[in-house]
């Protein structure tokens, strides 16, 4: 619960973030999505307990202010992290390339999973796949600059809510 | 062997178990819970707007005094501009009253402005829609257009405690009757994809097939008025293209839109008087 509480915090800090970002690029016609960020740390923290949750409430937050069906992100993004979870074992997660490439390789994924969900309610023109594979460059450009930075600071986090947990067991416990 | 399969497979259980209580949960508590996620944001939205406010505040105070005082002159200029229209439109009001009172017609919805800032805008691929620092507190509807001084923004689909959401005319979501100025038969107006680096653009269906349009020759596209929801007249954008369709009866087009709406701060919402009625 506290782990979850913890990862929440820095996803809706993260999802805060992206937004102001976004706005500040509407006149520029680029958009950032940064659906792997929101996976990839949860999966491969050393406490696995609340990643999911994490995730879960994290998807719904973005499923909350945009127009598309309430849990669509949440979904994905709790399938994101299972298979992340699963493939956690298997890639070199205590470093931070192999943290930048899950995270590239996650966001990728979701993006065209995304993308395709999407596609049904949009018109069939070339321009609109253009203008996906440019938002898509430019997350995974932004992804690659702020994953070490975006994973420190879910680790502190993390951290500090045990140093503050603990406190509280020494002194009420 | 067979207990660590089990193990590895355990995550996928317990996504397939998520999956399916989200699947049936119903659907009171899902718009419940999004609403509470909305609200639980919304003041960091406004918060955010509002600094950035009190950011362009402080970079104004850093004009010099010559500076303010070419503004107020302009201001000048343009409110004495003004003023004269007000003055023929008052007129031109009095007339139309006139003419429907003569000729029976029924009366064109009346709308009550109401000027909002832009708190935040999120433009994507898959949507085009703004946040805006009004909401239920201050009367807006569902469904009430919404303006700027080059024409149409576009619809509001959601209307929270004091934050509304709209859907902009360049949303691939939005469609809209319209006329191509000085012709009066219906066309088929659909927001369309929004280019990277460029002003968004929409799409015509049902063009008659004399009406021609080129980006050296545009034609200017307005609201028909047909629906209700936007008042007829209003600037939609410049039709730059139209070509046969596929079945040879109708031309298809290409709208370009003002390149102002990606970068809009300030709208006005035109809350209907009787929303009934529209």
């Amino acid at each position: 619960m506290r782990s979850a509480l913890a990862l929440t915090l820095t996803l809706f800090l993260l999802a805060i973030l992206l937004a102001q970002l976004n706005h500040a690029l509407t006149g520029w016609g680029v958009y950032l999505w940064l659906g792997g960020l929101f996976t990839t740390h949860a999966a491969l923290a050393p406490s696995t307990r609340g990643g999911r949750t994490a995730a879960f409430l994290g998807g719904l937050l973005l499923d909350s202010t945009t127009p598309v069906a309430f849990g669509t992100h949440a979904l994905l993004f709790a399938a994101g992290y299972t298979l992340v979870f699963r493939l956690r074992d298997r890639v070199p997660r205590d470093e931070n390339t192999g943290r930048v490439v899950l995270a590239l390789v996650t966001n990728l994924a979701l993006f065209l999973v995304f993308s395709f969900l999407q596609s049904r309610q949009l018109p069939a023109d070339a321009q609109l796949w253009s203008r996906l594979v440019v938002d898509l460059l430019c997350s995974q450009v932004l992804l690659a600059l702020i994953t070490p930075w975006f994973c420190a600071l879910q680790a502190r986090t993390l951290e500090l809510f045990d140093s503050f947990a603990a406190a509280y067991e020494r002194r009420f416990g | 062997m067979p207990s660590r399969r089990l193990d590895q497979a355990r995550p996928f259980f317990t996504l397939g178990l998520v999956v399916a209580i989200w699947l049936i949960l119903p659907a009171g508590i899902k718009s419940f819970t999004r609403a509470s996620f909305f609200e639980f944001t919304a003041p960091i939205t406004v918060a955010a707007s509002y600094a950035r406010d009190l950011q362009e505040y402080w970079s104004l105070r850093a004009h010099s005094k010559s500076d303010l005082i070419e503004a107020g002159r302009d201001l000048a200029r343009l409110n004495a501009q003004y003023s004269l229209s007000v003055q023929q439109n008052s007129e031109l009001r009095a007339q139309v009253e006139r003419l429907e009172e003569l000729l029976r017609l029924p009366a064109h919805a009346n709308f009550r402005s109401e000027h909002a800032r832009v708190a935040r805008r999120d433009f994507s691929a898959w949507w085009q829609r703004m946040t805006l620092r009004k909401g239920a507190n201050h009367g807006i509807t569902v469904g009430a257009p919404v303006v700027f001084s080059g024409g149409v923004v576009g619809r509001v689909t959601e209307v929270h405690a004091y934050t509304c959401i709209v859907d902009l005319i360049s949303s691939p979501t939005i469609r809209i009757a319209a006329f191509v100025e000085n012709d009066d038969r219906p066309i088929s107006f659909q927001g369309g994809v929004n280019p990277t680096y460029g002003p968004a653009k929409g799409v015509l269906e049902f063009v008659p097939l004399d009406i021609h349009a080129s980006p050296a020759a545009p034609r200017r596209l307005v609201t028909s008025g047909l629906g209700g929801v936007f008042p007829p007249g209003l600037a939609l954008g410049e039709v730059t293209k139209t070509e046969p369709s596929t079945d040879g009866l109708f031309k298809t087009g290409e709208v370009s839109l003002d390149p102002r709406l990606s970068t809009l701060t300030e709208v006005t919402i035109l809350v209907p008087l009787d929303p009934a009625s529209s």
